[in-house]
């Protein structure tokens, strides 16, 4: 739909009879939708009067109305269509999602679709075929070229880790800028699952736009150069009868695969093999067969269900919508339930050149969260033990008759025990042993959090367009975001914690409360047919604030000799930070003839966080409508053709690691002090530590610096569009969490402006509608990304010298991946290792690549990388008559992955399998039975391995109706019945859980279930 | 219509003119955080200057390790000053053998370690920021206290010595700017300066205990401390020996106020009292020289001795024979790591043969206080370094007082970790005596040195002893208290063709020599790369 508003002129004009005489006539018309279908309880009403009706349930009304008058004709979810008042009309609604095409919400303002000039993507969430939709972020899963979502496991209500065009940082943060209705959102936390995408439910969300390139998102200046995905939400329509929909969905989970562990029997015959069948060991052994990751895992059953109104009052349009969603997860006693309200009202007042819009999305979720390291301890757990009692000889000696009460003390579960003489209480004869593998059931019972969380975002947004010079338009939006977030739990001396007999009580608060005010001018002229320009200028202030207080107490238990119930530990702790962001902008836009395009835009923006404040983030972007030109206007296989070229800069100022409230403060001079009981040297006075801390008055903006060149098609009369854009990014003054040189500052390390890194890669989509008749629409979605990085200098890092290593730790200092000049950011950072001519791995032995006769870290060497090379996302839709069909693929090539599980169970000597000689821990079926816990037989490339994969994200079939239990006096109920299976399947050579590991290092996550669905829409 | 763009244009415009300049203004923020000061406090700075050596953070989530000050590492613990001084000196000798495959663990054990071993690392970091901190100290707050300032100065010159001995040649700077190299000698002498010129600031030397004031504090002692184990080691730090100067400064410790303890309480042994939870409030503070304070409530850590306790213990050790029979160490703390090499235990009984008996029992076997070795359920040789039952056990350190109670607290130890003994000033003395003589025989009056020292422990009188002989003396004295590592190096037994070997020396079995550049570690790469002024030291790659 390329120049939509002049095709449905068209189109309404094929339709349109013509009268021509100013007198009353009865208007009979009938109203259907493209695809031919008859459109039931449009409203239909006679422009500038108080005549209204609404179409019968053949799409058919009749009214009275002046020759000549206009009628117009609105439904929720079809573009309004206007026709002149005649005898007879024949009204095709078009489908809203052609407004999509239509116009495109950028930063500050909106643009026509076909003149835009970055790379901006606009999705209109698949409504039908969308499988477990917890959070919106799941709605884009697949969906966008260039963005790239991976939830971090199957947890209820859990986060995931966005990136668009791999990130543009090596280690500030890589999250995009979320923008909800004009308010641009902290990605600051305040509870386990609450990013901001969380914070709204999915059903309200209209469109997404994802802005990608710089001349797109430099107008967000210093918080664009991860992207820029902004939400739009539903809104009520003016003329809009009043509609209730309801939207509902049950939902089953189960395990979709567990690790291949050694079963009891198995296990018994290893360690009677290693230890000999008169062992300690052996003795230790149980006497039952557990299976512990089918102990801990259950069918989880999540319903939602959402009620949205629709309407008018009096001169106000609104939506309201209330949403419940309750998921249970898979992993016992794991659970997740929010509810969400959202009000929107836009009333035009001032003969429509004053409009308001006014926002207000509240959100309240509470969870039980389950302690996720009952995860690892059902994969180590020694699976001969009994979950509820003390089976071994070795076990029946140790405790005698004091098994009873200590199963008592452990409340109900087995635990690897230890003398207690030390815990001074006489009915703890025995404590759980410190270091052992919990008793995964006990964790789940005993160590449950609940979780609450609120969250608020309000905006008040004017448009005011100027009485008697209308040409400009003045705007202006308040906003807030208000977040709290609350944990507590209360843990029993029966929770096998780290001290296993203490009770203790934890009670973990946080806040964020975010103001922001904008506002700008914007003036559009058109100065003759062929000269268009507009210019906006703005200016932005936004507060950013957070506080939180943590309380954690531990109390001995009544039964203790000295102090029963006595307090025993006691940490409270809180603390609080701001920022600020000023900034000004603008933006020029001008087009010449309709087909040549310019599009400059700068920020100016002052961060409270750096000692100079101020910086500027320019951009410039040209396009070519290729079509409009007289050589191909006439081609009619070519329905679009566009070209654009784009450069721009872009910021980033978010620092992920250290410590939050001294990032805000990072350039000035400052002491932290100690706190709490326990931390305290009283040299002097009571011992109260001041701690110097880091400091960096240079520290900056790291700067990205973005081409993008992109080229927009469309054949056959737009049914077959595709979009190709390449880009190149460089950032340079890179946010390091680095090494600082010694004696340079207070910490070893922190962050520092050092290095350059480049991405670059070609993202395509199409869109294919390859079937469009009355009964049978099919259509077909693919996006392709191929993204590469580099990491170009860093000095004052590693000058040519040794890899920076970087992400998740392995061990307790070890880290996989690293950071080095000429290879991708995170690259593994490993030995070689040697095979045998069987191809198998040989114990601790790897390749002496540097030939100096031993094996050092100089033998590393870099090897593959986390981030997938290419991604790709298909989706496609069916549809014959009522029936629906859908489905969404997903695939990821080139990934690689740290096996760390295999790794972490590689080991079969005998502290591995009975750790300090006090608790055994299992294996998996095929271990590789090694006995050396060297870093050559831990840290090699044998565990990096290749974690591509082909995803089915989702199957839908479902089937639509209407009219469903008519009468004479009712129209009866339209709606969809649907079932879905979700994570149908993964194709894949990983021999992990699941190859879609966010952070490229395995150590077992929240396995994503296998959900099925089933839903129903009503329309009332 | 007129009348509202009269009223709302002006009143916008006005209203963002205010925004902006107020606004802008907003951007010069003062920390709001109540852990944030922007004025420092002299005593809580020196505070921390001396809470470098205890804790590893400002404390809390459980303990004084809290808000680490070493990042990179898991475990907060880990990075405590004595832990991993403790680590770098003694798993790499023929003393201690850790089971842990924690990171840099094996490497020490196997003398393996590169400019990437993890232990080495931490430790690099953790003395170059207790120096940062001193610097800080004495560049704002040196007006405060001048016998405060001494201190502090001490403390820098401390760890700098530290640095020296493991490191050689290391970046050095008095405040807070980007350091250049110093040579091992010219760092020496620097040291030397700074001690001499601090010392009449310094308190008088005398013993304390933890009732009294000042206790955990320098006084000149700890000057007399640090130079005699200089000078007792200026050859291998300078090329030049200067076996007067360690004999006179050894001197003036021994005829000082601080005292062996000679006495032993409610049935342990007057050496056993050294390592005991009380050992700050008994006697035997008298024979501690810079005790490093350790309080299971308030001053708490995972390193120091509750380290010592916890790693070298399992739970079917029972070390109160009066105590309950699951007593073990007196804690909850059984990490099962540290435990003796068999060429420790033949240190105390030549024939290396097995004594499967508890070490309250060893002790009268060995008919020497300080054979606290634990026997039962352990085999002597190591076959799999990673099996704690292999190799004897280490009942030296407790969380024991001496009438029979355990520490306040059932997981962090009361006991204090001294850094320096009085016992050191007489083997120092002894050694150096014997040294200038020439002589492979220790003269008289280094014998009698030697024998005061023995008696003690309840050991026999030695009529004569070698040179050799008193290399071991060191270890049968000083064994688990972390450094080994310097005695073996003086005599000449660590890295290089010495052919001393001990079981698993250099990664095999039966030990094998290594190479005598690993006589001092690698400048972690992180700092060259971080630092290009710096060179490694010779020998090592990156």
């Amino acid at each position: 739909m390329k120049i939509p508003f002049r095709m449905l002129a068209l189109i309404l004009g094929l339709f349109l009879s013509v009268g021509a005489f100013a007198q009353q006539i009865a208007v009979k018309g009938h109203v259907k939708d493209a695809s031919g279908e008859d459109v039931i309880g449009a409203t239909v009403r006679v422009a500038g009067t108080q005549t209204a009706t609404v179409t019968d349930f053949n799409g058919v009304f009749t009214l009275n109305a002046n020759r000549g008058a206009t009628i117009t004709v609105s439904y929720v979810g079809y573009q309004t269509a206007t026709a002149t008042a005649a005898p007879t009309l024949e009204i095709t609604l078009e489908d809203d999602a052609t407004v999509l095409n239509d116009v495109v919400v950028i930063g500050y303002g909106v643009a026509k679709k076909s003149d835009l000039t970055g790379a901006v993507s606009a999705l209109k969430p698949d409504t039908k075929n969308k499988g477990v939709i917890v959070s919106a972020q799941d709605m884009l899963q697949g969906k966008v070229a260039g963005v790239n979502i991976t939830n971090y496991g199957g947890k209820p209500g859990g986060d995931a880790r966005i990136r668009i065009r791999g990130g543009a940082s090596l280690n500030a943060s890589n999250d995009p800028l979320i923008v909800i209705d004009g308010v641009p959102m902290d990605n600051s936390k305040v509870g386990d699952g609450s990013n901001p995408l969380a914070t709204i439910n999915p059903q309200d969300i209209e469109t997404f736009n994802v802005l990608k390139d710089a001349s797109a998102t430099a107008i967000y200046g210093s918080r664009g150069s991860n992207g820029v995905i902004i939400i739009t939400t539903k809104k009520g329509r003016v003329g809009q009868k009043l509609n209730v929909s309801y939207a509902g969905s049950a939902t089953v989970s189960m395990k979709a695969k567990s690790l291949d562990l050694m079963d009891a029997n198995q296990y018994r015959q290893l360690v009677g093999n290693i230890y000999g069948t008169e062992s300690d060991a052996y003795a230790m052994l149980g006497t039952a067969n557990t299976d512990w990751q089918d102990e801990i895992y259950r069918t989880a059953v999540s319903h939602d269900h959402n009620l949205t109104f629709t309407g008018v009052a009096g001169p106000v349009p609104f939506r309201v919508s209330l949403g419940y969603t309750g998921q249970e997860g898979i992993l016992k006693t794991s659970k997740y339930e929010r509810f969400t309200g959202a009000l929107n009202l836009n009333p035009s007042l001032l003969q429509d050149h004053l409009t308001l819009n006014l926002n207000a999305k509240g959100m309240y979720s509470t969870a039980d969260l389950a302690d996720e390291g009952a995860i690892g301890a059902a994969a180590y757990f020694d699976p001969t033990q009994d979950p509820y009692s003390f089976t071994s000889t070795y076990h029946k000696n140790m405790l005698g008759d004091k098994a009873a009460q200590t199963l008592k003390n452990f409340g109900g579960y087995f635990e690897w025990p230890a003398g207690g003489a030390a815990l001074n209480d006489a009915s703890w004869p025995f404590m759980k042993f410190k270091d052992a593998t919990k008793n995964p059931l006990a964790l789940l019972e005993y160590g449950l959090s609940d979780e609450t969380v609120r969250t608020f975002i309000g905006s008040i947004d004017g448009d005011y367009r100027v009485h008697g010079f209308e040409d400009l338009r003045l705007h202006a939006t308040a906003g807030i975001e208000l977040a709290e977030g609350s944990k507590n739990n209360v843990l029993s001396g029966a929770y096998p914690s780290e001290n296993g007999y203490y009770q203790g009580i934890t009670d973990n608060d946080n806040l964020k409360r975010n103001l922001l005010f904008n506002a700008y001018a914007q003036y559009y002229k058109d100065i003759n047919a062929d000269n268009h320009f507009d210019i906006m200028a703005g200016y932005e202030w936004q507060h950013f604030y957070f506080q939180w207080h943590n309380l954690w107490q531990s109390f001995y238990q009544p039964t203790h000799n000295e102090s029963p119930n006595g307090l025993y530990k006691n940490s409270p702790d809180a603390d609080e930070y701001e920022s600020y962001l000023v900034s000004f902008f603008g933006r020029m836009n001008y087009i010449l003839k309709n087909r040549y395009m310019l599009t400059a835009t700068v920020r100016r923006d002052g961060s409270s966080r750096f000692a100079e404040h101020w910086a500027t983030f320019p951009s410039v972007a040209l396009a070519w409508k290729v079509k409009e030109e007289s050589f191909l206007k006439n081609v009619n296989a070519i329905s679009d053709l566009k070209l654009r070229l784009g450069w721009g800069m872009t910021g980033q100022q978010e620092l992920a690691s250290g410590d939050p409230a001294a990032n805000n403060y990072i350039w000035i001079d400052k002491y932290k002090r100690g706190y709490g009981g326990n931390g305290r040297y009283p040299m002097v006075g009571d011992g109260t530590l001041y701690r110097p801390a880091s400091v960096n008055k240079d520290l900056k903006w790291e700067t990205t610096t973005t081409y993008n060149a992109g080229l927009d098609l469309g054949f056959m009369d737009q049914r077959l569009t595709a979009s190709i854009d390449y880009y190149y990014r460089e950032t340079k003054d890179l946010l390091n969490w680095a090494h600082l040189p010694a004696l340079y500052g207070f910490m070893d390390e922190g962050y520092l402006n050092i290095g350059k890194m480049k991405n670059y890669g070609v993202e395509a989509s199409i869109s294919w509608k390859a079937i469009q008749t009355k009964n049978l629409f099919w259509t077909l979605d693919y996006n392709v990304t191929w993204n590469r990085n580099k990491i170009t200098d860093l000095s004052g890092v590693s000058e040519g010298g040794m890899p920076v290593p970087t992400g998740d730790k392995i061990d307790i200092s070890n880290r996989v991946l690293a950071h080095q000049v000429g290879y991708a950011a995170n690259s593994f950072w490993v030995f070689q290792q040697a095979y045998d001519q069987n191809g198998k791995p040989l114990e601790n032995v790897v390749v002496d690549r540097n030939g100096d006769g031993q094996i050092t870290t100089a033998d590393k060497y870099l090897y593959k990388h986390i981030m997938a090379p290419v991604t790709m996302g298909l989706a496609s839709r069916l549809e014959y008559k009522n029936w629906d069909f859908g489905f969404s693929l997903r695939a990821s090539l080139g990934n690689y992955v740290y096996n760390s599980t295999q790794q972490g169970m590689r080991l079969t000597a005998p502290n591995a399998l009975m750790y300090q000689d006090a608790f055994l821990q299992n294996r998996l079926a095929n271990t590789l039975g090694w006995l050396s816990d060297s870093d050559a037989s831990k840290l090699t490339d044998y565990f990096v391995q290749n974690a591509s994969f082909l995803k089915c994200d989702n199957i839908t079939l479902g089937y639509s109706f209407d009219k469903l239990f008519s009468s004479n006096e009712w129209e009866g109920l339209a709606g969809r019945v649907y079932a879905t299976c979700s994570n149908v399947f993964t194709i894949t050579d990983y021999e992990g859980i699941d190859p879609e590991v966010s952070s490229g290092v395995d150590g077992g996550i929240y396995p994503r279930p296998i959900s099925f669905i089933v839903g129903l829409n009503l329309n009332f | 219509m007129k009348r509202y763009i009269k009223s709302i244009l002006p009143a916008g415009a006005l209203l963002l003119a205010l925004g902006m300049t107020s606004c802008t203004k907003d951007l010069d923020v003062d920390p709001i955080s109540p852990k944030i000061s922007t004025d420092y406090s002299a005593e809580g700075l020196f505070n921390k200057c001396y809470a470098n050596f205890a804790m590893a953070g400002l404390g809390d989530g459980g303990s004084g390790d809290g808000d680490c000050d070493v990042a990179g590492y898991s475990d907060a613990g880990m990075t405590n000053l004595v832990r991993l001084l403790w680590n770098v000196n003694e798993l790499t000798t023929d003393e201690a053998m850790c089971t842990w495959g924690d990171a840099g663990i094996p490497e020490l054990n196997f003398d393996t370690y590169d400019a990437e071993a993890a232990m080495v690392k931490a430790l690099f970091a953790r003395l170059t920021l207790g120096i940062s901190c001193c610097n800080q100290y004495l560049t704002v707050a040196s007006d405060y206290n001048a016998t405060m300032t001494a201190e502090v100065r001490y403390l820098r010159a401390l760890q700098y010595y530290i640095l020296m001995d493991l490191f050689g040649n290391v970046p050095f700077a008095t405040v807070i700017e980007k350091p250049t190299q110093l040579s091992r000698a010219d760092l020496f002498n620097w040291i030397v300066n700074e001690l001499n010129e601090i010392e009449p600031t310094l308190t008088e030397a005398k013993a304390k205990k933890s009732a009294e004031g000042n206790y955990g504090r320098v006084d000149k002692a700890a000057v007399w401390m640090l130079l005699q184990r200089m000078y007792l080691n200026a050859e291998v730090y300078t090329g030049t020996a200067q076996w007067d100067k360690a004999a006179e400064y050894a001197q003036k410790v021994i005829s000082s106020s601080y005292k062996l303890n000679e006495t032993g309480a409610g049935g342990w042994s007057a050496y056993q009292m050294l390592f005991m939870a009380d050992n700050g409030e008994t006697n035997a503070a008298l024979e501690g020289i810079f005790p490093i304070y350790q309080d299971g409530k308030v001053s708490t850590s995972y390193g120091n001795t509750t380290f010592l306790v916890g790693s070298t213990f399992t739970g079917d050790m029972v070390v109160n024979p009066q105590g309950d029979p699951t007593g073990t160490n007196g804690t909850t703390q059984n990490w099962a790591g540290n435990r003796a090499r068999i060429d420790l235990y033949k240190k105390f009984f030549p024939d290396g043969k097995e004594r499967n008996v508890a070490s309250y029992d060893m002790v009268k076997q060995a008919r020497d206080d300080r054979a606290l070795f634990w026997g039962i359920d352990r085999v002597l040789n190591i076959e799999t370094y990673s099996t704690f039952k292999e190799g004897y056990s280490v009942a030296k350190f407790t969380g024991y007082k001496t009438d029979g109670s355990a520490n306040a607290d059932a997981t962090f130890s009361d006991g204090d970790w001294f850094f320096f003994r009085v016992a050191e000033a007489y083997l120092t003395y002894a050694e150096a005596l014997t040294r200038k003589a020439g002589s492979n025989q220790l003269p008289g009056d280094a014998l009698s040195a030697v024998n005061k020292i023995r008696a003690r422990a309840n050991a026999s009188q030695k009529e004569s002893m070698t040179l050799d002989e008193l290399c071991d003396e060191w270890s049968r004295e000083f064994y688990f208290e972390g450094r080994r590592r310097i005695d073996l190096v003086r005599f000449g037994k660590f890295g290089g063709n010495n052919n001393y070997n001990w079981q698993w020396k250099g990664g095999v079995k039966d030990g094998r020599n290594f190479d005598a550049y690993k006589n001092i570690f690698a400048i972690p790469a992180a700092e060259l790369n971080s630092n290009t002024s710096l060179k490694q030291n010779e020998g090592y790659a990156y």
